[in-house]
C-alpha cells in the first residue's frame, strides 16, 4: 500500500457525498506548473502512485514533482461469495477526494515543454479529467 | 515598469453577485476603485482588454472613470474556482511620486554550477515584496543563479535590486537552492515502509499472550 495515514480515529468511514468546488488548494502554490482535475472524483492511492512514478521517471531527477493529494479516506469491501449482512467489510484501500479545481499534482525546476509531457503521462494515470495550469499572476 | 495601458472603465450601477454574473456573462469584469482618501466606486472593466494587459505584464493602468483618468495599480485578483477567469479586480489609486508596496515576480537566469555536478535547483519563493515608485514598478526580479553551486542557496537579501527599489520581503527569505536530488523510492520501497494498516488512536492493543509453562 503506497499512500495511507500512519495513524486514524476510526478504521472504517461511511461513503459520504461530494458537492461543490474546489475552494482550497486550487491554484499552483510550489512549482510553476500543476495538474488540475476537473470532475469531482475519489482518486486512489494506486492511482496517485502510478502518476508519481510516471512523472519521476519521466523527469531523470530533473526537477521536482509535489504530490497535492493524500488518501485519507478508507474504502471497506465485502470478501467475494460472502453473504450479505454480518457487519461492514474490511478496508481493502485508501482514496483521496477531489472536487473540480483542486490542483492534484505540480512540477517545479524544469521547462514548460517538459513539465507539459511529465504531467500528461500523470493524467493518463488519472481517473478523471484534469489539465494543465500555470501559475497566476503576481500582484 | 514604463508600461502603462489606457483603459476605460464605466460606472457600475447594479452591485451584488446577480449583477455581477449578469456582466461576466456580456464580457466584463466588475471591479472597485478604492485610495487616496476618496469614496470607493464600483466599476466595469473590458475582461478581455484587461486580461490582454495583464497577460502583458502590465500592473499599472491608466484607468479613466466617469471622464477622469486615474494612475491605478492592480491590487488584488479574483478567479473562478479553476482560475480561468478573472471574476473581480481591485484597483488602487496612485500618484506618480508616490511610492507603493507591490509583489513581483521572482525569474531565475542561468545555468546553475551545480546542475553539472548534479544538482537541481529548486525556487522556493515565486514572488518578492518590494517598495518602489509607481514609474519604477520593475516587471520581475531577475535572479542570476549562475554561481550557485551544489548545497548553496540565494536569499532576498543577497539579490541585486534595480536603482530606487528597497525590499519588504525579510531578507533571510529562501528563493533559490541547488541541492542534489535523492533517487525517487520505487513502488516496492515505498510499500516496505508503510505498515499493512494504519494505528487506530484510542484502541488498545492485544498483548500477546504468556506461554504457560
Amino acid at each position: 500500500m503506497a499512500m495511507m495515514p500512519k495513524r486514524v480515529k476510526y478504521r472504517k468511514s461511511q461513503r459520504g457525498r461530494m458537492k461543490g468546488n474546489a475552494t482550497r488548494s486550487n491554484y499552483v502554490a510550489f512549482g510553476e506548473y500543476g495538474l488540475q482535475v476537473l470532475e469531482m472524483s475519489w482518486i486512489t492511492a494506486k492511482n496517485i502512485e502510478a502518476g508519481r512514478v510516471a512523472a519521476t521517471h519521466f523527469l531523470h531527477r530533473e526537477g521536482k514533482v509535489y504530490i497535492r493529494v493524500f488518501p485519507s479516506k478508507p474504502v471497506s469491501s465485502k470478501p467475494l461469495e460472502t453473504r450479505m449482512g454480518k457487519g461492514k467489510g474490511e478496508p481493502e484501500f485508501w482514496v483521496a477526494r477531489v472536487r473540480p479545481g483542486q490542483v492534484c499534482f505540480e512540477v517545479g525546476g524544469v521547462t514548460e515543454e517538459v513539465a507539459r509531457e511529465a504531467l500528461a503521462r500523470v493524467a493518463h494515470k488519472m481517473p478523471i479529467r484534469c489539465r494543465f495550469v500555470r501559475r497566476r499572476h503576481a500582484v | 515598469m514604463d508600461k502603462t495601458l489606457l483603459l476605460e472603465a464605466q460606472i457600475r450601477e447594479h452591485t451584488g453577485s446577480k449583477a455581477a454574473a449578469r456582466v461576466r456573462k456580456q464580457g466584463q469584469i466588475p471591479g472597485i476603485v478604492y485610495g487616496h482618501k476618496q469614496d470607493p466606486v464600483a466599476i466595469l472593466l473590458n475582461a478581455h482588454d484587461f486580461s490582454e494587459g495583464l497577460h502583458h505584464g502590465h500592473r499599472l493602468m491608466d484607468i479613466t472613470v466617469g471622464g477622469k483618468t486615474e494612475k491605478m495599480i492592480v491590487k488584488e485578483l479574483q478567479y473562478d474556482h479553476l482560475g480561468r477567469n478573472i471574476v473581480h479586480v481591485d484597483l488602487m489609486r496612485v500618484d506618480v511620486t508616490e511610492a507603493v508596496r507591490v509583489s513581483v515576480p521572482i525569474e531565475l537566469k542561468g545555468t546553475a554550477k551545480g546542475t553539472h555536478e548534479g544538482g537541481i535547483v529548486e525556487q522556493h519563493a515565486s514572488q518578492l515584496e518590494i517598495e518602489c515608485l509607481v514609474t519604477n514598478m520593475p516587471e520581475s526580479i531577475v535572479v542570476s543563479v549562475k554561481e550557485l553551486g551544489v548545497g548553496q542557496a540565494i536569499h532576498a537579501g543577497e539579490v541585486a535590486l534595480p536603482e530606487g527599489v528597497t525590499l519588504v520581503s525579510p531578507p533571510e527569505m529562501l528563493l533559490a537552492a541547488c541541492h542534489v536530488v535523492a533517487a525517487a523510492k520505487t513502488t516496492e520501497e515505498l510499500e516496505a515502509e508503510t505498515p499493512v494498516a494504519p494505528e487506530v488512536i484510542g484502541e488498545k492493543k492485544e498483548e500477546p499472550a504468556e506461554s504457560g509453562e
